[in-house]
Order: C-alpha cells, then sequence, then structure tokens
C-alpha cells in the first residue's frame, strides 16, 4: 500500500537539529510561541464558527511546519493565519480572506493591547477594536501575509497535508475499554486531545499513541483502574509504547505548569517575526555584554 | 525551467495544459499551469491534486512528476498521454461505440486504477470519459484529481457538490454528503454503457432531471431504499423524500443491445441504485467478465495488462526510439510478444488499424495533428 493514507512525521534528524535552535531561538521559548500560535489560531477558529475539523487540522500543519521551518523567518501570527485558510480548503469547509483577515487583526490588536497592559501602561482602559482603516494598507499587508504563509507551509511540507485527527479512533478506543458511558471519562479526553494540539505532539507520534495518552491522562485523574501490569496493559490493545504514551502525557502535562507573569507576556510580542528578531538582537547583546 | 514548453494542449477553468519536453531526458510530458490568484491563494483543487497524485504511482493513473512552484505559478508536471477518453471514442468509435475487445481493456484499466485509488484511500470524485486519458499504447489512464479527497475514518461529511452531473451517483444526487468508494463505482458503470453505445447513459439537465433519467432506466427503487438514502445523506437542506414517478426497469440488454450477456450483468452490478449493493471496483475485476471471455482473453498480470492491438501497427517506427528501453515502453513490447504468443496477431483489427493511420489528417483531432512535430522534436 502507498502512503497517501499514513500521515508524516517529523524525523528524528527534524526534532534534534530545529531550525530555530539554530537561530538561536530557545527550546522552551519555541515551545511558548507554538502553544500561542495555536491559540491564537483556537481562538480564530471559534470567531469565524469553523469546524473543529479545519481548526485541529490547522493546528497540525501549524506544528508542522516548525520542524522544517526556524521562527526567525516566519511570524506565527502569519503561518497561523495561513494554516487555518489552507486548513479550511482541505476540509471542504472555505472561509472568506476578508472574514479570515479581520478576525487575525482584531486578535492582533488584543494581543498587542494585553502586552501594552501588562508592561507599558498597566493602567489603560479595556481594549476597544478599532477595525482597519478603509484605505490603509493593513487589509493588503495582511492579504499578503496570508497568501505568503499558505503558500510557503504547501513548499516547505511538500503538499503532505494528509492529517488524520484523532476523535473517531477515541471513541473506538472509549468504546473498546467499556468507558463511553461515562460522560466525564469522554469529555475530558477529548478535551485533552484539543489541548495536545497547542504541543508539537501530532506532528511526533501516531494517533493511537496520542489517544492512549489522552486516555491515560483521563483515568488517572478520575481513578479509574484499568489493567495496566505487564503481560496486560491496556495500551498495548492500541500498538502503543508506554515510554511514547508517557512522553505525549508529559507534553500535554507541561501545558498546565504554573507561569511567570515574565514567561506569559514574552510571547505576546513575538507574533511577527519582527518580535523575534527584536528579541534575539537584544538577547544576543546582552550574551554578549 | 527543465522543459521546453510546446503547444498548449487545452484550457480548462483554473489551468492551462501545454504539451513539453524535458531537456535532459527529452521525453514529452503534460505542463499543466496554474495561475496563483491573489483572491483565493492557491486554488484547492491544484492543492488536491498535488496531495494526492504525487502519491499514487500506477500504470492506470496519470503520474506526477514534479512540481514547480513559483510566486506567480505552479506548474505540474504530468505523463504525455494522447488524448481523452472522449476524443478517442469519437476517432475510433462506431459513432463513439468501441468495439468490445477495446471496451473490455479499457473497462478493465479504468477498475483497475480505480481500485487502486480505493485501496490508498482516495475518492476519485470526478471520473468521466473526459477525465480518462489514453496513450498511443493503448493504457487508459485516471488523470485531473481536482476534486478529489482522502478519506478515512469519518470525522467530518463531504462536499455534496462532486462528479459532473451525468456521471453522479443517485445517492449524491439525493443528497448524500458521507459517500463513499460507491460514489466512483457509479461513474465507470456510466462509462461502461457509454464506451458499448457510444453516447452517455444518462443525460440529465439538472440533479432532479438527471434522477428521473436515472430512475427511466434502471427503474424506480422502493420508496424504503430513496428513505434509507436521505436519511442516511443527513441533509441540512432538509430535502424531503419527493414522491417520484414509478418507473419499470428496462433490461439493460435492451438499452445496449450490442452488449454481451456478462457486460450486462457486470454493468447491473456497477449501476445499483443503492451504494449499499454497488459492487466494489476491486471485485468488479474479478468478474465473469474479465476472467472468462467467449474470445481467448488471457489476463496477464496485475497492472500490465495489453494494450488494445491496434497501436502495435505503429511501434516499429515509434519517433521517440531513444526511449525504448523506458520501462513501460519495454513492458508493451514484451506484451506484443505476449499476446503473438498466445496465438493472438497483433493486428486483429486491420479495419481499425487503418482508421488510426488514417488520422493524422483530420484536423478536429488536434492530439494526431501533433505528430509530424513531435516526429521532428524527436530527432
Amino acid at each position: 500500500m502507498a502512503s497517501v493514507s499514513l500521515y508524516p512525521l517529523a524525523s528524528l534528524e527534524q526534532i534534534e537539529k530545529s531550525s530555530s535552535r539554530d537561530d538561536g531561538i530557545p527550546e522552551n521559548l519555541e515551545e511558548d510561541l507554538r502553544a500561542f500560535g495555536c491559540k491564537l489560531i483556537h481562538q480564530a477558529g471559534v470567531l469565524l464558527k469553523q469546524k473543529q475539523v479545519a481548526v485541529a487540522t490547522a493546528q497540525i500543519l501549524f506544528q508542522r511546519f516548525w520542524f522544517v521551518t526556524s521562527m526567525k523567518q516566519f511570524g506565527i501570527g502569519d503561518i497561523g493565519m495561513g494554516a487555518l485558510y489552507l486548513a479550511s480548503k482541505l476540509e471542504e469547509c472555505p472561509i472568506r480572506m476578508r472574514d479570515l483577515i479581520n478576525i487575525y487583526d482584531l486578535l492582533l490588536q488584543r494581543t498587542a493591547d494585553t502586552l501594552a497592559a501588562q508592561t507599558t501602561n498597566p493602567h489603560k482602559g479595556e481594549f476597544k477594536y478599532v477595525p482597519m482603516s478603509y484605505f490603509g494598507s493593513t487589509f493588503y499587508d495582511l492579504k499578503d501575509a496570508l497568501v505568503v504563509a499558505e503558500m510557503q507551509i504547501l513548499k516547505r511540507l511538500g503538499f503532505h497535508v494528509h492529517v488524520v485527527l484523532p476523535y473517531g479512533t477515541l471513541v473506538n478506543y472509549l468504546r473498546v475499554l467499556g468507558l463511553t458511558s461515562r460522560e466525564d471519562v469522554c469529555t475530558r479526553a477529548w478535551g485533552y486531545l484539543n489541548d495536545a494540539l497547542q504541543t508539537p505532539v501530532y506532528a511526533l507520534y501516531p494517533v493511537p499513541t496520542i489517544v492512549s495518552a489522552a486516555i491515560l491522562l483521563t483515568t488517572r485523574l478520575l481513578g479509574i483502574p484499568l489493567p495496566s501490569k505487564l503481560p496486560n496493559c491496556w495500551w498495548e490493545l492500541f500498538d502503543a509504547d508506554w515510554e511514547d504514551v508517557w512522553s505525549v502525557c508529559g507534553f500535554i502535562m507541561r501545558l498546565y505548569r504554573p507561569r511567570s507573569l515574565e514567561d506569559r507576556t514574552r510571547v505576546l510580542g513575538m507574533v511577527s517575526k519582527k518580535g523575534v528578531r527584536q528579541w534575539l538582537e537584544n538577547n544576543s547583546l546582552s550574551r554578549t555584554i | 525551467m527543465n522543459y521546453v514548453q510546446l503547444e498548449k494542449l487545452g484550457e480548462g477553468t483554473y489551468a492551462t495544459v501545454y504539451k513539453g519536453r524535458s531537456r535532459t531526458t527529452n521525453e514529452i510530458v503534460a505542463l499543466k499551469e496554474i495561475h496563483l490568484d491573489a483572491e483565493e491563494g492557491t486554488p484547492s483543487t491544484a492543492i488536491r491534486e498535488i496531495s494526492l497524485m504525487k502519491e499514487l504511482k500506477h500504470v492506470n493513473i496519470v503520474r506526477l512528476y514534479d512540481v514547480i512552484h513559483t510566486e506567480t505559478k505552479l506548474v505540474l508536471i504530468f505523463e504525455y498521454c494522447e488524448r481523452d477518453l472522449k476524443k478517442y471514442m469519437d476517432a475510433h468509435g462506431d459513432r463513439g461505440a468501441l468495439d468490445p475487445n477495446t471496451v473490455r481493456s479499457f473497462m478493465y484499466q479504468l477498475l483497475k486504477g480505480t481500485a487502486f485509488c480505493h485501496e490508498n484511500r482516495v475518492l476519485h470524485r470526478d471520473l468521466k470519459p473526459q477525465n480518462l486519458l489514453i496513450n498511443r499504447k493503448g493504457e487508459l489512464k485516471l488523470g485531473d484529481f481536482g476534486l478529489a479527497r482522502a478519506f478515512g475514518v469519518p470525522v467530518n461529511t463531504f462536499s455534496n457538490e462532486v462528479v459532473t452531473l451525468w456521471y453522479r451517483a443517485p445517492d449524491v444526487l439525493l443528497g448524500s454528503r458521507t459517500y463513499s468508494t460507491s460514489i466512483d463505482v457509479w461513474s465507470c458503470g456510466c462509462i461502461f454503457a457509454e464506451m458499448i453505445s457510444g453516447v452517455p447513459l444518462f443525460r440529465g439537465r439538472d440533479n432532479q432531471d438527471q434522477l428521473l433519467h436515472i430512475m427511466r432506466i434502471i427503474g424506480t427503487p422502493d420508496d424504503r431504499v430513496i428513505r434509507k438514502i436521505i436519511q442516511e445523506a443527513k441533509a441540512d437542506n432538509q430535502q424531503q423524500p419527493k414522491q417520484y414517478p414509478r418507473y419499470p426497469k428496462i433490461p439493460f440488454s435492451q438499452v445496449l443491445p450490442k452488449a454481451s450477456p456478462q457486460a450486462i450483468d457486470l454493468l447491473e452490478r456497477l449501476l445499483q441504485f443503492d451504494p449499499a449493493k454497488r459492487i466494489s471496483a476491486a471485485e468488479a475485476l474479478q468478474h465473469p467478465y474479465f476472467t472468462s471471455g467467449q474470445l481467448p482473453y488471457p489476463m496477464p498480470p496485475a497492472g500490465t495488462m495489453a494494450p488494445p492491438s491496434f497501436n502495435f501497427a505503429h511501434a516499429p517506427q515509434h519517433p521517440q526510439q531513444p526511449q525504448a528501453q523506458h520501462d513501460p515502453q519495454a513492458q508493451a513490447q514484451a506484451h506484443a510478444a505476449y499476446m503473438a504468443q498466445q496465438g493472438m496477431p497483433p493486428q486483429m483489427y486491420p479495419a481499425q488499424a487503418q482508421q488510426t493511420q488514417g488520422m493524422a489528417i483530420p484536423q478536429q483531432h488536434q492530439f494526431m495533428s501533433q505528430y509530424p512535430q513531435q516526429y521532428a522534436g524527436g530527432r
């Protein structure tokens, strides 16, 4: 069988040698920027009333993209916008360019506003969205960025845009484990799968492993015992390795760790590649001094 | 670019196709140029076509060799095929109708390519004679994957706006968005009938009219069948189960008097109103129509279906002799030998062979008029 049904995962080399790392972007910063870019995609999807399949597909394409490209070269805002536009075409629920651009304009303004509130001007008033000016260049700039982002995603991923979503698999596995009657289990596991979209796991591990991790986190949290002693381990039913499942759990749980205000603010200023470059400049300066 | 652009072959809604020649190998290719539109970015048809076709490597699927991506356009480099099935039927058929052996060969190859797509979880969704390409070796290849999509664990409903009307399955006409491989099988059935008779089987004007055309021939199905399909369609546009006139089934032997009983039986299984009852492409390949013929018709190994005999007449003076070592070419020659071994003379249909040669003259067959140029290019 040819590999059309298979979805591409990052190679060992791509994982070990990140393009962003080569440009001096530390691992934890890249991780935060990935998560923040995905949050923007998610927010845009909600505001556009776009289907979750398209949003999830966009987030997975977005995660894949950073295994072949450095964040110094493209901004997470632009690529997120391009990924959502592309995914909407792929999932046959296209959105209007104009709508997407307006939404991203709003999100970018809100991000800048939050940043300002947390740093320079803590006592400013509530956020007010200012629609882009009719004769201004904002729309055309964003549109250009969008078209370029879409094309770059296609080009750099070599048109490998096939994505497999985990939801159907989760339903099957819960059925196999006899857990479908527990609504709390279904909801929580589903939630973990969605949160995992903010991490690179969908570009690193096959779907069964990720779904097993979501089930593992859920059953541990809710105290549901499942056979977990050799040779009867439930995840083996789904061809998942313990090490991998555990690693995915780690990726997901890292999202929930408490963060300092500084960490939270840091990413707000780096939605564009300009912000990332600025940060790199400042940091290399401070390092040399 | 590594290719010399030659004459224009055709123009589609979103692309222009040129003939091209590789600077390195001299191979003739088809260049599909897609202009990138600032209004919608990369066309989704192009995205589908590239992402699916570059993985689908099969003799009965047009091969996508390469993609050239520039700022303003995308150029897809495809294997070159002389013409599509529609033009082939116009040129070679008796008022469009092909002889039984050619029909069987093409049908086999069509199902082979379709089965390969389905095996690899790809729906073509736009099978029709214009999208089936025939090369000079008589190989039929599925082309134009602009509407195709991958399918898997269903998480999403699909677009209902697929397949050219005349080849669109009744379940899709009734609003189904959860269709699967059976939608391509229906199209194969329509094409089968069209190759036998020379004219499209169901020629509706619009969605409803198309359904009526289908029912007038294969009969109005049971109300339960229609209700089931509409229910499964979960159509958001609340299409009410309409009352359809009760047409009796007309036997295909009456509609297609030329078809053999086995051809009729296969057609019957392909054109089932209920998608659940439709035969799969893989099963269809096992049908007695292919496996036991009234003619001694040995089935060569998978994927190496012998070309219809008409093109052997050309073989010795093939314009691209340097490429005779090229794999498919060698394969075709091996086949000629194989067929000869089986006691089948290479020129079984001398009348048709003549027709082929005579075809360089009429101007309306643009592909044929290009032969002389190709000869010049080869030297």
